[in-house]
């Protein structure tokens, strides 16, 4: 746990020694709100109604593009600069340095956490607003960026260029956010496709009640990320 | 110790390292010399637990780098070829990051990073980022990395590559005050490196060992065979020939003719030549315009082993 915590430390100092993940968070929060209060033909204040869905929605698609960012620096800067050959060799396991990484931009998704909920609280002042709903809502948001996040880490294990590890890492979560889109005809496959859909799972999340298989989902697709890391890393004893 | 135990390692049909063995002893600094592409760097990752090898063993003070990786990390400290720095770091808070890792106790630490930074001479750059540094400085940071945890170990991949003269120099006499309590294997392809350094050398080419010992033994082995350059006037290539012939042990090398006649002779046996040599061209009448030994170099020795077959 020590050496977790090493990592964990190191990155977090790293992270806030560059602007990138200030703007990021500040991005994010600025666009999904905006998107929620101000945009298309129903925004918040038109459907006059205390609901806060449409915030988490809006914030499915716009975290699609910003939590790469946030995640394609872990390992690609490291194989980069060669200091991913210090890290390996260090008394390191392969397990403690992905997840010191991982957890450190969880850390960081936790202020974009924190920042969404501003438009609860302003909208609870003065409507009624269903706590419940806003409770599962974030409670979903949160595993969805979690997996958001392990599925960028995975894309950052294969390369050594940022740009390749950001584009990657936004292809395979759109792939898993749209996934459902192609499942038009009933059947098993459709059913199959759709239980594979980040999407499908998600939206479960704003009926208000916590179901273990979308809590479930979202783990196993983080935790399966998270080993596609650890074996991309420790692929390097049989190059 | 270092033990290195039958290893090989291969990148898919490319054998990288072949068979080899060879042990490094306790307070042992051991110059690992080859050219480019030999498997210098292929042993040390292999030994710093980068990498496991394909087969074999190697053992750190009886300890197996495969079997029980993090106890032998714990015990070396490893300079890579492209010092691991991160630029956007101070040169303390990168030193920190590793005493972090490496779980240096609160207590100690402060006294191995300024013992670190003692060391590496880095007093006057403590309080710089990386990315300020020039590129003797970012050795020594790596250098630093390397010492901070007092190892029994260290490994360091050519670490006087791209550095000015002055800065070799300085590194140089680092690494051999390093080497006063530690164990050593520092690699290179200069050979005035590994004089300048170490106590033994090991020379490995195409992945297999060519030649081992200290430098007194390398220098004497490459000795045994004695060459002699002749400059002669008044001779013909054919007198040349008779005359030579009747000393078994001595063959022509290369001939030429041209005012004079040049020659190199070389010798099969121990014993020296030069005085027969030169009684055989007063006998005859020729004019000696030079007779010289040849002494082998380091580099001769180098070059010989790593062309083509290695040792041949």
């Amino acid at each position: 746990m020590n050496e977790i915590m090493a990592i964990f430390r190191k990155e977090i100092k790293t992270t806030f020694n560059s602007p990138i993940a200030f703007i990021v968070i500040v991005s994010f929060l600025v666009i999904s709100n905006w998107l929620f209060f101000d945009y298309g033909d129903y925004p918040f204040f038109a459907i006059n109604l205390a609901d806060i869905r449409g915030l988490f929605n809006f914030a499915s698609i716009v975290l699609l593009f910003f939590a790469p960012a946030l995640s394609m620096r872990l390992i690609a800067e490291e194989k980069h600069h060669e200091t991913l050959e210090l890290l390996v060799t260090l008394p390191l396991t392969d397990v403690q340095i992905i997840m010191g990484k991982f957890l450190s931009i969880v850390a960081l998704f936790a202020i974009i956490l924190c920042g969404m909920l501003v438009a609860p609280i302003t909208i609870a002042n003065i409507g009624d607003l269903d706590m419940g709903i806003v409770f599962t809502s974030f409670v979903g948001f949160f595993l969805l960026g979690v997996s958001y996040l392990s599925l960028g880490l995975a894309a950052s294990s294969f390369t050594k260029n940022q740009i390749v590890a950001y584009l990657m890492g936004l292809i395979l979560i759109a792939v898993f956010f749209l996934i459902n889109g192609i499942s038009t005809t009933s059947g098993m496959m459709s059913t199959i496709i759709e239980n594979l859909s980040i999407r499908f799972h998600y939206q479960n999340f704003f009926r208000g009640v916590i179901d273990s298989r979308d809590v479930l989902y979202f783990l196993s697709l983080s935790a399966i990320s998270l080993l596609i890391s650890i074996a991309a890393l420790t692929n390097r004893k049989h190059a | 110790m270092i033990e290195i135990h039958n290893v090989s390692k291969h990148y898919g049909t490319t054998k990288a390292v072949n068979d080899i063995s060879f042990t490094v002893k306790s307070g042992e600094i051991l110059g690992f010399l080859g050219p480019n592409g030999a498997g210098k760097t292929t042993t040390m990752k292999m030994i710093t637990c980068y990498m496991p090898p394909t087969s074999g063993h190697i053992k750190i003070d009886g300890v197996d780098v495969v079997e029980n990786s993090m106890a032998v990390r714990r015990r070396i400290g490893y300079l890579p070829e492209n010092t691991p720095l991160y630029d956007d770091m101070g040169v303390v808070e990168y030193l920190q990051f590793i005493a972090d890792v490496r779980k240096i106790s609160k207590d100690e630490r402060k006294g191995a990073l300024n013992r670190a930074i003692d060391v590496c001479g880095l007093g006057d750059v403590r309080h710089k980022d990386i990315h300020e540094l020039s590129k003797g400085f970012r050795q020594r940071v790596g250098l630093a990395q390397a010492i901070i945890h007092d190892p029994d170990f260290l490994v360091l991949d050519e670490p006087t590559s791209g550095l000015d003269p002055n800065q070799i120099v300085e590194i140089r006499k680092l690494i051999r005050n390093l080497g006063r309590e530690k164990t050593v294997i520092f690699s290179t392809h200069i050979m005035q490196e590994v004089q300048a350094i170490s106590d033994r050398v090991l020379i490995i080419n195409d992945g297999v060992i060519a030649a081992q010992g200290t430098l007194d033994e390398l220098k004497a082995q490459e000795n045994s065979k004695q060459i002699i350059f002749l400059e002669l006037l008044g001779a013909t290539q054919e007198s040349v020939k008779s005359v030579f012939a009747e000393f078994p042990q001595l063959n022509i090398v290369e001939m030429s003719e041209g005012k004079s006649i040049k020659l190199q002779l070389s010798n099969d046996k121990q014993d020296d030549m030069r005085s027969s040599i030169f009684n055989s061209v007063i006998k005859n009448n020729w004019t000696l315009l030079e007779m010289r030994q040849h002494q082998a170099s380091l580099e001769d020795i180098f070059r010989q082993l790593t062309s083509t077959g290695g040792m041949s």
